[in-house]
């Protein structure tokens, strides 16, 4: 497979985005079910670890908007609004380990998945911390408590789900990475 | 015929190898294309009949690498010096799954796809959609969602998006993959019709039994890449081993009249009792309160001995009743009994110690980081012992003569492999009954009727029952029939009872074979249905 | 699982508008929200958007299930700000001093000590958060019941995004069904494989590592059906010049004046805070 840019934007990362964007939607609905009551905003979603996956795989912009049209058609279909600055924060938590995209060769190494780990836990951190804070100036809360209420809950959820499932998917991906002829 | 200039579509001398690949996947290969033809390009799987397509539709070597060698003229003029735009309005391509190439969400606007992102004016664009609709006689979905549409109708959706492009030259990639025969006969007699109004066809298709009604002009048969035969049907009925690729049956039998007869094929199972295994008793379901009933009062039974082959059309409700005797699915009125107990009352994962139920589409089950640990997954599941599911595995994986792939992940394997995984992965649990949903979908020829003769003959089930659209399928394999259409079941029986009504399997929308009609006529003498090559010592 | 949208056609007042006046409309009246923290200014906007609410005819039973979600959140934060956390946002005016309750706690073992000190200043400001995040709520949650998903692609391209990024947008909602009913497949197919996903066992880890069996196979799926499209969409031209949509949307004179209504909302918050009115205000009359 052939890797051009780390910005480029052409017919398959349209595809490609449009599906993390869509998978992300279903999966977060599907998987309610396990949801943390005492989470403000977030629930347990294995669904996170998508756009971190879709960035890893197929660049920043596809991580970017898996993360962020996704999470707006999730909110659309559960009726739950529109959440302009949460939506960003979930952009970010897959725009971010789309920066090392072409650094990814061998899904299946080692050293590949740890540095795609430390990236998600970046990207978790920024993309919650960004949405957080903009708590402060929509809701009118504290540092504090959008800290304690938003950040937190929001940070620890997407990082267990994410550490765990992006492995997972790395390898399942080398595995069909091989048969396009690309 | 036409002279070779005015040929729509000249290849001479074509070799391509991937980027990734030692191997050519195809080797100078060389034919035209005649404006008004139909060809025929046949093969097994793996043969290289995509990779021909994309050499001509131009995603090689636009999209996908390799070395390309040979001369590929559309019009007389080299593909590679034809923009993309240039080449999809002489060249069209339909893709194998319809499902996979409809980017509309709804019917107007996957028609107007093309056209829109060629720029046209928005009344242009409207009026030759509505033209090719019409043209196709599918008008009245135009502003349908494309999600809610039967697989024949989305087929039809897809090729719209493609004619009004207005191609002279028609690529067509296993277009039958994904259609009931009833269907599929529907859409060759439509690509028929797109030939005799002018277009160039080059139809690809492994069911040459069913495409060569449509009386192709041509045939060009690949194998490992390289061009066998290029000639009239007729010729290479001769020359292909009918043991790799479905002939007609008569052919089959006039060629293996002097091979080796095939070995006696004997399945291994109890004989018949009385207690029935799983009860369907007056059984209506309906999938919403305000749909109408999806099945409509199933009464039936499975017996231990039991072959069972369910045919029927696409929709007709063959998938949802699979689905109640494991209880994915309860009834809205009525019950199922398995071994019993009605259903509503065990969860599926304790009916699953009862039936192993292998679902249609192996990509959508597999997950595992090796094959052994697919397989691995159901008898975990259900708690067996270790040992039990070393030695279960063992025996599956050789059931499907995979043992080599052991330790691969099974989603590197190719689809006909994955197919066998996931039938494998269902046998290592050790069910007492055996469901398949289109067991033979993707597989070749060979591959099928080899592991299907398998499973047949190893003991430990206590009754098989398989979904499908192959009626030659049923014809070989099956010693019970069943016959569904709307909801119901329009006829129960033995293969001999319920094949030989030909009227009633038209009106269930089920289409007889050369091979059933064959083994309809020497039924007399065999007293049994048999495959073609046995059938050869009956024919004088 | 069928996965579907919530929008019917309603024959509202709200879906004869263009829906990007009504995106435009809707950025510019959060904005100006975000300006105030006067509840006299906030209950104006409360009622223009739940104004707006009525217009789009929901019913309870629809948006019931996003209004609990709104209260659930709403109320963590404002009591975790107002009794836990207790600075805020708008500095001096938390620091109040007419102390309702005051209570100081020593935590155990740890021997910290926090202290309760809710004063009428700071309830008053729950009053005007509760006010403005209801405003808020109300003005987004209407778009999804009353915009056409199918438009999504149309409105933002005349939003002036890029056709690719837009008609993304398009794609994803096409195949938001189509992976909803491939994840239904997946699960039937894997409880059929004795698959319980139902039954909780292990830790968060255990539970998490279970999903991969539904989580692996719909994605590369997915991911495999995505070749397809893209080879698809390049045979049709997609990307090579400017396309056509034939999704159209003009704008109308009432599309205008409703852009026009949020933009003097707007300018009308800016002068206004700029002016010195919307801090934050307590009534005098509980400050006796």
């Amino acid at each position: 497979m052939e890797k051009k840019s780390l910005w480029a934007f052409g017919t398959r990362e349209v595809v490609y985005a449009a599906i993390g964007a869509a998978l992300y939607a279903v999966l977060s609905i599907a998987t309610n079910f396990l949801q943390i009551p005492a989470a403000a905003n977030v629930s347990i979603r294995p669904a996170v670890a998508i756009p971190m996956f879709f960035g890893l795989a197929f660049g920043p912009w596809v991580g970017l908007i898996t993360g962020l049209v996704g999470n707006v058609i999730s909110d659309l279909i559960s009726g739950y609004g529109f959440w302009p600055w949460w939506d960003l924060g979930n952009g970010l938590i897959g725009f971010i380990p789309g920066l090392i995209y072409l650094q990814m060769t061998d899904f299946r190494s080692l050293g590949d998945i740890i540095k795609a780990e430390i990236m998600v836990v970046v990207g978790v951190a920024v993309g919650m911390f960004v949405a957080s804070v903009s708590e402060i100036w929509v809701s009118g809360i504290d540092f504090a408590t959008s800290m304690a209420t938003n950040f937190v809950p929001a940070f620890i959820s997407n990082i267990v789900n994410g550490l765990i499932l992006v492995p997972i998917l790395m390898i399942a991906y080398s595995a069909v990475r091989g048969r396009s002829g690309r | 015929m036409n002279s070779p200039s005015e040929a729509r579509l000249e290849i001479e001398g074509l070799t391509f190898c991937y980027h990734s690949r030692q191997e050519p996947a195809i080797q100078d290969i060389s034919f035209d294309l005649q404006p008004g033809e139909v060809m025929l390009l046949a093969g097994a799987s793996g043969c290289g009949k995509t990779t021909l397509m994309r050499c001509i539709n131009g995603l090689i070597p636009k999209i996908y690498r390799g070395s390309l060698e040979g001369q590929i003229r559309v019009y007389g003029r080299p593909v590679s010096e034809m923009s993309m735009a240039e080449l999809s309005q002489s060249v069209g391509t339909l893709l194998q799954d319809p499902e996979r190439q409809i980017v509309g969400s709804y019917v107007l606007n996957e028609v107007a796809f093309g056209l829109e992102n060629l720029g046209l004016p928005r009344g242009e664009i409207m009026e030759r959609v509505e033209r090719t609709l019409d043209y196709l006689g599918i008008a009245h979905l135009r502003d349908r969602e494309v999600f809610n549409i039967s697989g024949g109708e989305k087929q039809k959706i897809a090729l719209a998006g493609i004619l009004v492009m207005e191609p002279r030259i028609l690529l067509l990639d296993e277009p039958l993959a994904s259609l009931d025969p009833a269907s599929s006969s529907g859409a060759l007699q439509l690509f028929r019709r797109l030939a005799d109004d002018g277009i160039s066809v080059l139809l690809v298709e492994h069911r040459v039994d069913e495409v060569l009604a449509i009386q192709p002009e041509r045939v060009l048969y690949l194998e490992d890449g390289k061009a066998v035969y290029l000639g009239d049907p007729q010729g290479m009925l001769d020359v292909v081993d009918y043991r790799r690729v479905k002939l007609p049956a008569r052919t089959v039998v006039r060629r293996a009249r002097n091979a080796e007869p095939p070995p006696e094929f004997q399945p291994a199972l109890p004989p018949p009792t009385q207690q029935p295994l799983i009860d369907f008793q007056k059984v209506g379901f309906r999938y919403r309160p305000e749909l109408p009933e999806t099945l409509r009062g199933v009464n039936l039974q499975v017996h231990p001995g039991d072959v069972i082959a369910v045919l029927g059309a696409n929709g007709a409700g063959k998938t949802t009743l699979v689905k109640h005797a494991l209880g994915l699915l309860k009834p809205t009125r009525g019950q199922v009994l398995l071994e019993g107990q009605d259903t509503r009352k065990l969860t599926v994962a304790q009916a699953a110690h009862t039936i192993g139920y292998v679902f249609q589409s192996p990509t959508q089950m597999l997950y595992a980081p090796t094959v052994e640990e697919e397989l691995a997954f159901g008898p975990r599941n259900l708690a067996h012992p270790p040992e039990q599911i070393r030695a279960d595995v063992s025996w599956a994986i050789r059931t499907v003569h995979l043992e080599p792939e052991l330790k691969t992940p099974p989603l590197a394997l190719s689809f006909g492999q994955q197919k066998r995984v996931s039938i494998a992965a269902v046998l290592a649990m050790r069910s007492r009954i055996l469901m398949m949903d289109e067991p033979t979908a993707g597989q070749d020829y060979w591959n099928y009727r080899s592991f299907m003769d398998t499973i047949l003959q190893m003991p430990g089930f206590e009754a098989i029952l398989f979904i499908t659209h192959d009626v030659d399928l049923a014809v070989i394999y099956a010693n019970r029939i069943l016959l569904i259409y709307n909801g119901q079941v329009a006829a129960d029986g033995s293969p001999h009872a319920v094949l030989r009504d030909e009227e009633k399997l038209r009106a269930c929308r089920v289409l007889p074979t050369s091979l059933l009609e064959l083994n309809l006529e020497l039924y007399p003498q065999t007293g049994r249905f048999l495959r073609a090559e046995a059938l050869a010592q009956y024919v004088a | 699982m069928i996965v579907s949208f919530n929008y019917r056609n309603r024959h509202s007042l709200l879906e004869r508008l263009d829906p990007r006046a009504r995106w435009i409309f809707s950025l510019l009246v959060l904005f100006a929200i975000t300006m105030f923290w006067d509840v006299r200014f906030l209950l104006f906007f409360l009622a223009l958007t739940l104004g707006q609410y009525y217009l789009a005819r929901l019913t309870w039973r629809e948006t019931r299930r996003a209004w609990y979600f709104v209260f659930f959140i709403m109320t963590t934060m404002v009591v975790v700000n107002t009794i836990i956390t207790s600075s805020g946002t708008i500095g001096a005016a938390m620091k109040g001093t007419h102390t309702v309750i005051f209570h100081q706690f020593t935590i155990p073992i740890t021997g910290w000590i926090w202290e309760l000190n809710l004063t009428v200043e700071r309830l008053w400001f729950a009053v005007t958060q509760v006010t403005r995040i209801l405003s808020i709520s109300a003005l987004f949650l209407v778009i999804p019941f009353t915009m056409d998903p199918r438009q999504y692609g149309a409105t933002f391209r005349g939003m002036g995004l890029p056709d690719r990024l837009a008609y993304t947008l398009d794609l994803a909602f096409r195949f938001v069904p189509t992976l909803g009913r491939d994840f239904q497949l997946t699960l039937d197919a894997q409880r059929a494989r004795g698959y319980e996903v139902e039954k909780v066992e292990g830790g968060l880890f255990t539970q998490i590592r279970k999903m991969a069996p539904l989580v692996v196979p719909v994605t590369m799926n997915a991911i495999l059906s995505g070749e397809d499209y893209a080879n698809a969409m390049d045979l049709r031209c997609f990307g090579l010049r400017k396309r056509t949509w034939i999704e159209k949307l003009t704008y109308h004179w009432r599309d205008y004046l409703w852009i026009g209504f949020g933009a003097l909302l707007l300018i009308a918050s800016v002068v206004l805070s700029l002016l010195g009115y919307g801090e934050f205000w307590v009534p005098s009359i509980l400050l006796q």
